[in-house]
């Protein structure tokens, strides 16, 4: 059945190569019949590895551990739900799935029956199976899932039990799911780049918008859900860490953002359809960059598994990316310099310095990633930037993200003068500045400029809605998702800014005191799981005011000893509310003499970046469905950019 | 092709690149200043030891076997850390990762005393990818 596998694999691999020649050679000479049959290749390809992700599931739930990847990744005991989660486990399925999902969609997309545009379909073909034939060479002789493994063993290794978490099951899904769906976008630029004319312009825009709101939904989600289980499970009390591989999945999600408000104003005539084009190949260029900086172990991090073997592939994909996209963007500025000369709305000048600023940040976390691989290129020793570098230049970035997100709705009011508006403006830039200059705290700029932004989204909708009754879904969609951004980075400024820790050995009955919260530990308990002994710490935690000493709850930090590891794994216990999170993790423990050492970390506000991020991608659903609903045309969104 | 771009759009796109890479090249260079760590291997760090004592340095290896102490009270641990020819002698306190063991990869970051003992401030585990528990 591997086997079986297997050939479906190479047999993508030759229909992939196929389909790049015969739609190249069918676009460039009009030849229906070419095209139609590359069309029929890049479906036929998407039924081969539909079959190899069944036929690995198949593997995974009969636990066939002759495969090697199976025999990884699962065990006899572990539950079905797990099983069928741990095609992504590892790196060979979580490419597979990635080839997958992405062959899904560019089907979708691109190999209509009634296809419009037969020949800019068969342009994004060409690209994408281009970037099909590199992943399939990786995927096939290198990151192979259907192996086999020299012995068959008895049982599997199992799941790493800090896998087994609602969070991680979802998390590496969503992120292949944004990944793979940043592939469209990416085709049809590079088809756009090369067959768009005055005559014919921008087939299938509606739906790439679509596409590339959906693609960053989905990357958020995973972001976000990744960041949500390294608060929960890791036990170190924090969400990001800025190391490699979380760096590679923010670097597309920032351009993505910067994608995300070019195509909603896109107009072909203008430097926003520069933007669109470029961020839509560098976004998807930067999520194969992450794959190839995890995978071939260009910079060591706690999380990157450097195996090189064929990673190297995706960097000769990039380079062959870089060049035919340069290539493309020459040719087009030389044939259309002339028409490029309509100028930006002041609305449009703030998306323009939003992109930059998207741009800049992405550069700088990258220069900052590759900074030990970089470092070691010119000197004899290799450099590593700790989370201060990102946060020292992240922090500012944000506080003018928020500044913008405020300022945006309030410029464009023309209800107020320009003169009055630019002076509110200005007056608003000060007193942020102010607050860092009495303060020289970031969080309290963070929480001004916050406060900022609020007020004029809040002011923004009071003035809609008195001005019109109909509910625009679309706008309310839009306003939603920026509310959901300024309450994230409010969760951030506080449990940033404000944080406490400690970490204290105790005996049963002592106390610790950490900022307003006494902690009182009782003693050590054992508990009994189906696969797994966990060594309990009761302790009562009480908030300390002037009169007295509440008890607010009862937290049972745990290791936790599975069966099947040698490690233990770290519970923690949290006793959550909106203002802040006492999170309650056990450190390290002595049975005989009965000692814990207990990490307490006091984090304010923190819950407000999972609510705010809740928020944010409920608003973006708002908008699908306003989308959706709509199905606009072309002509639409030029009328609505020349009203605003 | 240099006609083809107006020399007023040519000057305004290098005023551009110098202020804002200067800008940026600026507060990058402000936000690296206290932030930056040499990156070691074992093998490396114990052949320029001399050169390399002052600064912040992050070293990484693999935990000895049969290396490992922990302090009474649990709030010191020691350990070995080698490379393939060498190994030095580590010190630390804090909060020790759940899957800290025996012939691990770690990474230390910290200073070397003046007993030729490195003290560490940091400790970090590699996550692992594969389960790598005890296959029967």
């Amino acid at each position: 059945m591997a086997d079986l596998g297997n050939f479906a694999l190479h047999l993508g691999l030759f229909l992939s190569s196929y389909a790049v020649l015969v739609d190249m050679l069918g676009a460039w000479r009009l030849e229906h019949s070419l095209m139609k049959s590359g069309r029929n290749a890049t479906v036929a390809c998407l039924a081969c590895f539909t079959l190899a992700m069944i036929i690995l599931w198949v593997l995974l739930f009969k636990c066939d551990f002759a495969v090697k990847y199976v025999a990884e990744h699962t065990s006899r005991a572990l539950p079905m739900g797990y099983r069928f989660s741990a095609l992504w486990a590892g790196a060979a399925g979580s490419l597979l799935l990635w080839v997958w999902l992405q062959s899904g969609f560019v089907a979708f997309v691109f190999c209509r029956k009634t296809q419009k545009h037969e020949k800019f379909a068969a342009g994004a073909r060409v690209i994408s199976n281009l970037v099909f034939v590199f992943f399939l060479i990786v995927l096939i002789f290198d990151r192979n899932p259907f192996n086999l493994s020299m012995i068959t063993p008895d049982d599997g290794a199992g799941l790493n039990p800090l896998l087994q978490h609602p969070a991680m099951v979802l998390h590496p899904p969503t992120l292949f799911i944004g990944y793979a769906a940043f592939a469209v976008p990416f085709a049809w630029a590079f088809s756009y780049l090369k067959y768009d004319r005055a005559g014919n312009p921008s087939p299938l825009l509606p739906q790439i918008r679509n596409w590339i709101l959906s693609a960053w939904m989905f990357l958020t989600i995973g972001i976000v859900l990744g960041a949500w289980w390294a608060y929960e499970e890791l036990g170190w009390g924090g969400y990001w860490a800025w190391d490699p591989v979380e760096n590679s999945s923010l670097m597309p999600w920032l351009t993505a953002t910067a994608l995300l408000h070019c195509s909603r104003t896109f107009n072909r005539k203008n430097s926003i359809a520069t933007w669109l084009l470029t961020m839509s190949i560098v976004t998807y260029s930067l999520c194969v960059f992450g794959t190839f900086l995890t995978r071939y172990g260009l910079v060591s991090s706690v999380h990157a598994f450097p195996d090189p073997g064929l990673g190297i592939l995706f960097l000769v994909l990039l380079a062959h990316i870089a060049i035919i996209s340069i290539a493309l963007f020459i040719r087009s500025f030389i044939q259309r310099k002339d028409e490029l000369k309509t100028s930006l709305t002041s609305g449009l000048k703030f998306i323009v310095f939003f992109n930059w600023l998207m741009v800049l940040l992405t550069f700088v976390v990258l220069v900052g990633t590759l900074f030990p691989f970089l470092s070691g290129l010119v000197s004899s020793r290799q450099i590593t930037l700790k989370p201060e570098y990102f946060t020292k230049i992240t922090a500012p970035g944000g506080i003018i993200l928020l500044f913008i997100i405020g300022i945006c709705p309030y410029m464009l009011r023309k209800s107020i003068g320009v003169g009055r508006r630019t002076i509110g403006a200005v007056i608003a830039a000060v007193i942020i500045l102010a607050a860092w200059a009495v303060t020289r705290r970031i969080a309290v700029v963070c929480f001004v400029t916050c406060a900022f932004a609020a007020i004029n989204l809040a002011a923004d909708l009071f003035e809609r809605y008195t001005k019109k009754s109909k509910l625009n879904l679309r706008w309310l969609g839009a306003r939603i998702v920026h509310i959901g951004v300024v309450l994230v980075f409010m969760g951030m400024a506080g449990s940033g800014g404000y944080n406490l820790e400690a970490l204290q050995a105790l005996k049963p009955g002592e106390d610790m005191t950490v900022g307003e919260y006494k902690f009182i530990y009782e003693k050590l308990r054992s508990e009994q799981g189906a696969n797994f002994t966990a060594i309990a710490a009761d302790v009562s935690v009480y908030k300390i005011s002037e009169r007295e000493e509440r008890l607010i709850a009862k937290l049972s930090p745990s290791k936790a000893y599975y069966n099947e590891s040698k490690n233990p794994t770290s519970e923690v216990a949290i006793n959550r509310s909106l203002g802040r999170d006492v999170y309650l993790a056990l450190d390290a423990i002595d049975r005989d003499r009965e000692i814990a050492r207990l990490k307490v970390l006091i984090n304010p506000l923190i819950n407000w970046i999972w609510i705010g991020s809740t928020i944010s991608i409920l608003g973006t659903i708002l908008v699908l469905i306003a989308l959706y609903n709509k199905k606009q045309s072309i002509t639409e969104i030029e009328t609505r950019i020349n009203n605003e | 092709m240099v006609d083809l771009i107006k020399t007023k759009t040519i000057i305004r796109i290098l005023v551009g690149i110098i202020v804002i890479g200067g800008g940026i090249g600026y507060f990058m260079y402000q936000a690296m200043q206290s932030s930056w760590s040499y990156y070691y291997s074992v093998d490396d760090f114990v052949a320029n030891r001399t050169a390399v004592q002052s600064h912040s340095l992050r070293i990484a290896g693999i935990v000895k076997e049969g290396t490992i102490l922990r302090d009474a009270k649990k709030m010191n641990l020691s350990f070995s850390l080698t490379g393939s020819d060498n190994q030095i002698l580590v010190d630390y306190e804090g909060t020790v990762p759940d899957n800290f063991a025996e012939g691990g990869e770690v990474v230390v970051e910290g200073r070397l005393n003046a007993d030729g003992i490195f003290k560490a401030d940091l400790l970090m585990t590699k996550c692992e990818s594969k389960y790598k528990a005890k296959v029967k």
